[in-house]
């Protein structure tokens, strides 16, 4: 099985309160270490302008490029419902390895704090709320409803299949597990 | 386990039920874990869905502020200059004994009108809300100055009064699911949250199929979201524009005449105004998209769209209204949904820019009373009055509180003030011109602030008192946008440090100043009594202790509220709360006041520091100031969590930037007469040209050269009123610079 996420990017308003209760969640310090960040397009002319926003989370990728590009085997992919993990203890940290795993990953999942040797970490789906049954907290937080998760074929029966969307690009190599409803850049459409 | 550790919680973690009570347009249930006297960990309502009252990204850090290192803990009393945040620590004890001592002083020497009382809306509970306890104590002290007015809202609460009588003129926010197209009017829900789920609901009303335009000055984060049209606008010309439209609309017979003739009163009087038989000026769309910047075509095809779909909700606001003749915005909506019908209809609107439902609604929660100030005893009644001077007789308009310091009564103060007393408010970053708020606070002879952090504003302390968080008592709470709901905010935290709460504060204080059981009641018995003796909760709630338990009661609508439905459906026995019974599009009561700058109609002028103003070839751009999405005013401006969602910065159009050299990202100076800030530029197609836009409530912080490295906004606002009480925040021409 695997799990992932669906956004709905017509909804999103930028806000950023899954960005904070991530942080809250986790007890994330403030500073570069942001397993869940906000990607912001900008396009057109005044007054014709194109403004979306991108949530950006691990992806949990079906053929995940970090797990191959780290020296040490410190990221797993789960088999059963294909969250991937890292061993933080097993991780080399930022100065030793120069953080190999976030130069492969497209989507810059892989987090460091600001500190030297910090090790890598990055959204984990929640696991301690998964283990519970519960969904990831950015889901619950999110004021407008435009984010989901569960098993990615559900999703994908859900809201369709699409994945493309403004201000990502899907990878075919690495399979990024999210379908979205995407905002249409023509505002007239 | 192979995942990296997150933030365990074990056995020893308590889940307390509270509301978040900052001065947001929120008010959002939160789950508070707590260990240790330590909130770890902050969840929102866990109600099912669709009821579920999702907090936003603020109060999710609520815990960096509640913990934050910067916490004032203990009394502290200043040591160095004024205003460089020197100071010491010191007992509650001598703390007490230094206020009783000033109050007594200034009591002796100037007489009780020497002492201002500066209370605010940083606070929004029942029991500890701004400063109630404190006026009550100083009433029984014999007295002290105090103001009048609130910065946000009084050109809506101005309009909403005169053109209906009543302040509760909104919808509730499942009603917008019912109308067809809604109009935006200077309204940025997705930012200042306007009500719990407000986002949600307009976002649903979208998805229904409603039209959403949005006008706008900036193409905000709701109008990016949602709008099918943004239509750019000049601040301060949205009457004209609204005028123009009910040309539109009269000229080619699209307004609801058997509307206006059934419920209003003066519409002829209006009517020859917008097509300039009074003035000999045709209020066209040519006429208004000369002042506004809107495209004629626009505003044409606005009115009729407005004028032939049914049922449409024009949301107005506060925002716009708080500029040189703000009320005039928030009346000229109202009367442009009378005109169109859309008053107590469902989907519809009645404007006046106030959004409050009367159920559940803040306004309506009781607190500590007062009593009678001996200062104010021989003023005028002012209760109901739309005549702003007499406001000003007895009290200080807010956004004159410093100039009042200042210039005392030989400046038209109704006081000589030599000492002040402040809480819940930081009005020396909040209100105009805070350059002139430091030159007044250093000329006080004392200045006492209950703070919980070292505001720009304590800096100018003589005295400092820490208070408490709203995690570390408990109270009542509701909002005034949206629900209904009320909400019980559970005691989280014993108080941190040495901190107290304002009501401790002030009782303790009592005791210094010889005043004999000021507070004989526990917290508990309050909250208690401000349940059992409040009719609204009593009309709701079964059981004090069941509504604690719960944090929460949710007030079951059979279906949305529609404000003004009975007046309109039943007006025979159900008359407005106005002098003729009817919706004011003329006002007697106005016209009595003799003000050409508060006309009985709703009118467009031309006022200081718009285009017009020859101040625009000094300063040639107007300057904005709306919420930031990451923080309530000033408060939360120092939580890091938020901080680093989004940078403080100016927000300036391309064709604005590229002549002054300025690009993305570089650092500028904004300045007028008044002051000149320090802001990096945000360079984007986002902002109607012309027009800068600096967020409110960064902390004022002057260098030694007098430039504002912290970029308030208000250090480039001005500390005036509109005749109907507005707070002047969006009328304000500046210049920008490369730094």
């Amino acid at each position: 099985m695997q799990i992932g996420f669906f956004f709905d990017q017509t909804r999103c308003t930028g806000c950023s309160a899954c960005r904070v209760a991530c942080k809250d969640w986790h007890d994330i310090s403030s500073g570069p270490e942001n397993w869940m960040r906000i990607l912001y397009t900008e396009k057109g002319k005044f007054p014709d302008v194109f403004v979306s926003y991108m949530v950006a989370p691990c992806w949990h990728c079906l053929d995940p490029v970090c797990i191959p590009a780290c020296p040490v085997d410190a990221i797993t992919k789960r088999k059963d419902d294909g969250i991937v993990l890292v061993e933080s203890e097993t991780c080399l940290g930022n100065m030793e390895c120069d953080e190999k795993c976030h130069k492969a990953c497209p989507y810059d999942a892989p987090q460091f704090g600001p500190e030297k040797g910090a090790k890598m970490r990055k959204c984990n789906f929640c696991m301690d709320r998964f283990i519970q049954g519960k969904l990831p907290t950015c889901i619950e937080a999110c004021p407008v409803r435009a984010l989901d998760a569960g098993l990615l074929v559900d999703l994908e029966k859900k809201y369709g299949g699409i994945k493309a969307v403004e201000g990502f690009k899907y990878a075919e190599r690495i399979k990024p597990a999210v379908v979205f409803k995407p905002k249409a850049s023509d505002r007239s459409s | 386990m192979n995942f990296q550790s997150t933030n365990p919680i074990d056995g020893d973690v308590k889940i307390v039920r509270a509301t978040c009570t900052l001065d947001c347009g929120g008010r959002c249930p939160l789950r508070l874990y707590v260990k240790n006297n330590r909130i770890i960990r902050v969840e929102g309502d866990d109600a099912e869905e669709p009821e579920q009252l999702r907090t936003c990204l603020r109060c999710r850090a609520y815990r960096q502020m509640v913990h934050h290192p910067e916490r004032l803990l203990y009394p502290q009393k200043r040591i160095g200059a004024k205003g460089t945040g020197e100071f010491e620590r010191i007992s509650w004890d001598e703390a007490y004994q230094i206020l009783a001592g000033e109050l007594t002083r200034v009591k002796e020497t100037y007489g009780n009108e020497g002492i201002l009382l500066a209370t605010g809306g940083g606070y929004l509970g029942s029991l500890h809300n701004g400063g109630n306890a404190a006026a009550r104590l100083l009433a029984q002290f014999g007295g002290f100055v105090t103001h009048y007015g609130n910065l946000s809202s009084e050109g809506a609460v101005w309009a909403s009064l005169t053109q209906y009588g009543s302040v509760m003129v909104g919808n509730s926010r499942e009603d917008l699911l019912n109308s067809k197209m809604i109009i935006l009017w200077g309204w940025d829900p997705a930012r200042m949250i306007s009500g719990t789920n407000t986002m949600y609901h307009l976002i649903k009303a979208k998805e229904n199929g409603a039209k959403i335009i949005a006008i706008d000055p900036r193409y905000h984060d709701t109008a990016a979201t949602l709008a099918d049209k943004w239509i750019p606008i000049r601040p301060g010309t949205d009457t004209a524009v609204m005028v123009a439209m009910a040309n539109v609309m009269i000229k080619e017979n699209l307004h609801d005449q058997a509307f206006l003739d059934r419920y209003t009163v003066g519409f002829d009087k209006f009517k020859a105004y917008v097509l300039g038989q009074e003035d000999g000026v045709d209020k066209t769309p040519s006429w208004a998209a000369e002042i506004s910047g809107v495209d004629a075509a626009a505003i044409e095809d606005l009115a009729r769209e407005y004028a032939t779909t049914e049922p449409v909700a024009l949301m107005d606001c506060q925002g716009p209204a708080r500029s040189a003749m703000g009320e005039q915005y928030n009346r000229c909506a109202a009367t442009l949904c009378a005109m169109t019908g859309n008053v107590g209809r469902s989907g519809g609107s009645a404007g006046g820019g106030l959004m409050g439902i009367p159920v559940g609604h803040m306004f309506r929660m009781s607190s500590i009373p007062p009593g009678k100030n001996p200062f104010e005893l021989d003023g005028p009644r002012v209760k109901g009055t739309l005549d702003i001077r007499l406001r000003v007789v007895k009290r200080i308009h807010v956004n004159k509180i410093f100039d009042a310091i200042l210039r005392g009564k030989a400046g038209g103060s109704p006081a000589d003030i030599k000492m002040a007393w402040s809480m819940c408010n930081n009005y020396l970053n909040q209100t105009g011109n805070s350059n002139k708020a430091a030159k007044a606070l250093h000329k006080l002879e004392f200045f006492c602030v209950n703070e919980l952090f070292m505001t720009a504003q304590a800096r100018y302390a003589d005295l400092v008192l820490p208070v408490t968080s709203a995690a570390e008592r408990s109270d009542l709470t509701m909002p005034w946008p949206s629900g209904p709901y009320f909400a019980f905010v559970n005691r989280a935290l014993e108080p941190l440090g040495e901190c107290k709460s304002d009501l401790d504060i002030a009782s303790e204080l009592a005791e210094h100043l010889g005043i004999k059981d000021f507070n004989p009641h526990t917290e508990e018995e309050w909250l208690k009594m401000l349940v059992e003796l409040n009719p609204e909760y009593q009309k709701h709630i079964k059981g004090y202790h069941e509504f604690k338990k719960d944090g929460i009661h949710r007030i079951k609508l059979p279906k949305p509220i529609v404000a003004f439905q009975e007046q309109i459906e039943d007006p025979e026995n159900h008359p407005f709360d106005t002098p003729s019974g009817k919706i004011e599009i003329y006002s007697q009561r106005v016209a009595d006041l003799n003000n050409p700058l508060c006309p009985p109609i709703p009118k467009y002028m031309s006022t200081p520091e718009d285009r017009n103003d020859p101040l625009i070839e000094q300063y040639p751009l107007q300057l904005l100031t709306p919420h930031a999405k990451n923080r309530v005013h000033s408060e939360l401006y120092n939580v890091e969590w938020l901080r680093e969602v989004e940078a403080h910065r100016a927000w300036i159009n391309p064709i604005d930037a590229d002549p002054r050299g300025v690009g993305d990202g570089d650092e500028i100076y904004v300045f007028n007469d008044r002051g000149k800030v320090a802001i990096p530029a945000w360079v984007t197609e986002r902002i109607i040209p012309g027009v800068i836009c600096i967020f409110e409530g960064a902390w004022y912080a002057p260098d030694e050269n007098g430039i504002d490295r912290g970029a308030c906004a208000n250090t480039l606002t001005n500390d005036a009123y509109s005749d109907g009480g507005a707070a002047v925040m969006n009328s304000s021409l500046v210049q920008v610079q490369r730094a």
